[in-house]
């Protein structure tokens, strides 16, 4: 399976590698940002989240928790949501940043809600979408800056979807990487077809 | 990392005495904001704010592909290049830009404070505002009712920026794109650049055949 669709849900009430709900409350400070996939708090995974040599990984949407500041007048702002934001990280590198060219919280989960409802739809697509080459680390990291800090319901939540390319099709990602075409499914296809119709030509 | 979407989010949200401070703090209150009055939300001294104006480099290249605000309290979001105001009325005077009950942050936020309803969006930026090398832009928020706060329950309004940012040689292409008349987007970029790919390599197989 060379191209393979990806999702990684992250919520700060479950534990553990299978992100089985747990009877205590997990421990989430505000202002500051924890990995979604090592950060310890909420479902984790083994280790950090990288690429071998012949993966290539392309993020196509993240989201995370919406706040909602508009249905009342507020006096504290943590009955309304939580404020959060999340921002992809490749090896030491943080994508969003401000105008002033600082890496900023990344994008705000009201921007990017997830889940999305009839309140809360997205005003933020991830394009042109993030890559992450073969042989990088890469994370996404959830900050928030109101509400609770122990949770047990799902309040802070997280989402990626990503597409990982596999083998030959990760050589062919980095090939129209290099020849400056979007690295996506259909284009890799196109790739293929080229290589194909080259090879039958030439036969 | 050549081209990259970028968002800005601005709230009158600060904490301590102050009303604003550098990025986003914990334990944030609203700050009372005047009606009929022009708030820069990158260095307007309310809310979140950031430590310059925003300029672009002589490598940088930005595209600002949407704007929105709050879509109560008469919300509006204006852009602003150099000294210049990007929306006019249609005498060519001043006006508050876009309202936030056309381009509402977040989509689907009632139109008043506690209302049932769910504004969606009227307007998309299209064609995109560029800012092009060296310029300074801003973005300026203004209401036309005055957003209170206070015991009886203060009021929070926000306002959002989508914008991609093209760096290095991304940047050096979009100016040219920009030169040819071609709508700077990263499908465009990446179209220029195979086009100088070809025309470098179709030399290299000339000699070859």
């Amino acid at each position: 399976m060379a191209m393979r669709s990806q999702i990684y849900e992250w919520d700060a009430s479950r534990s553990g590698h299978g992100g089985q709900p747990i009877s205590g409350t997990n421990t989430l400070n505000t202002a500051r940002p924890y990995s979604v996939f090592i950060g310890g708090v909420g479902n984790n995974i083994t280790k950090p989240a990288e690429t071998t040599a012949t993966q290539f990984v392309v993020i196509e949407d993240i989201g995370c928790s919406p706040t909602d500041l508009d249905t009342a007048t507020v006096d504290g702002l943590a009955a309304n949501g939580v404020r959060a934001y999340i921002q992809v990280r490749i090896n030491t590198t943080d994508y969003f940043l401000d105008p002033d060219n600082i890496g900023n919280d990344g994008i705000p989960g009201t921007a990017s809600p997830y889940p999305r409802t009839i309140a809360f739809q997205p005003s933020f697509n991830l394009y042109p979408d993030v890559y992450v080459l073969p042989g990088q680390t890469w994370d996404a990291l959830y900050t928030h800056y109101e509400g609770a800090t122990a949770t047990t319901a799902s309040t802070h939540q997280a989402f990626v979807k990503y597409t990982l390319y596999d083998g030959p099709d990760a050589l062919i990602a980095n090939k129209l990487l290099e020849m400056g075409i979007s690295v996506n499914p259909g284009n890799v296809d196109w790739y293929k077809r080229t290589l194909i119709s080259g090879a039958s030509a030439t036969v | 990392m050549a081209m990259r979407s970028q968002v800005y989010e601005w709230a009158n949200l600060a904490s301590g005495t102050g009303t604003s401070n550098i990025r986003r703090t914990a334990g944030s209150s609203p700050v009372a904001m005047t009606s009929g009055r022009e708030y820069d939300i990158f260095i307007g001294g309310f809310g979140n704010n950031i430590t310059k104006p925003a300029e672009t480099t002589a490598t940088q290249f930005v595209v600002i592909e949407d704007i929105s605000a709050s879509p109560h309290n008469g919300s509006a979001v204006q852009v602003r290049i150099n000294t210049t105001d990007y929306f006019q009325n249609p005498d060519v005077t001043k006006q508050d830009g876009i309202p936030g009950l056309a381009s509402p942050y977040p989509v689907g936020s009632p139109s008043i404070i506690g209302g049932g309803d769910t504004v969606l969006s009227s307007f998309n930026l299209y064609p995109d505002v560029y800012v092009l090398p060296g310029q300074t832009w801003g973005v300026l928020y203004s209401c036309q009712t005055d957003v209170a706060v206070g015991a009886s329950g203060s009021t929070v309004v926000q306002a959002f920026v989508k914008y991609t940012l093209y760096d290095g040689p991304d940047a050096l292409i979009a100016n040219k794109l920009l030169e040819l008349g071609v709508t700077v987007n990263p499908n465009n970029v990446d179209w220029y650049k195979r086009t100088l790919i070809e025309q470098a390599s179709a030399p290299a197989n000339g000699g070859e055949a």
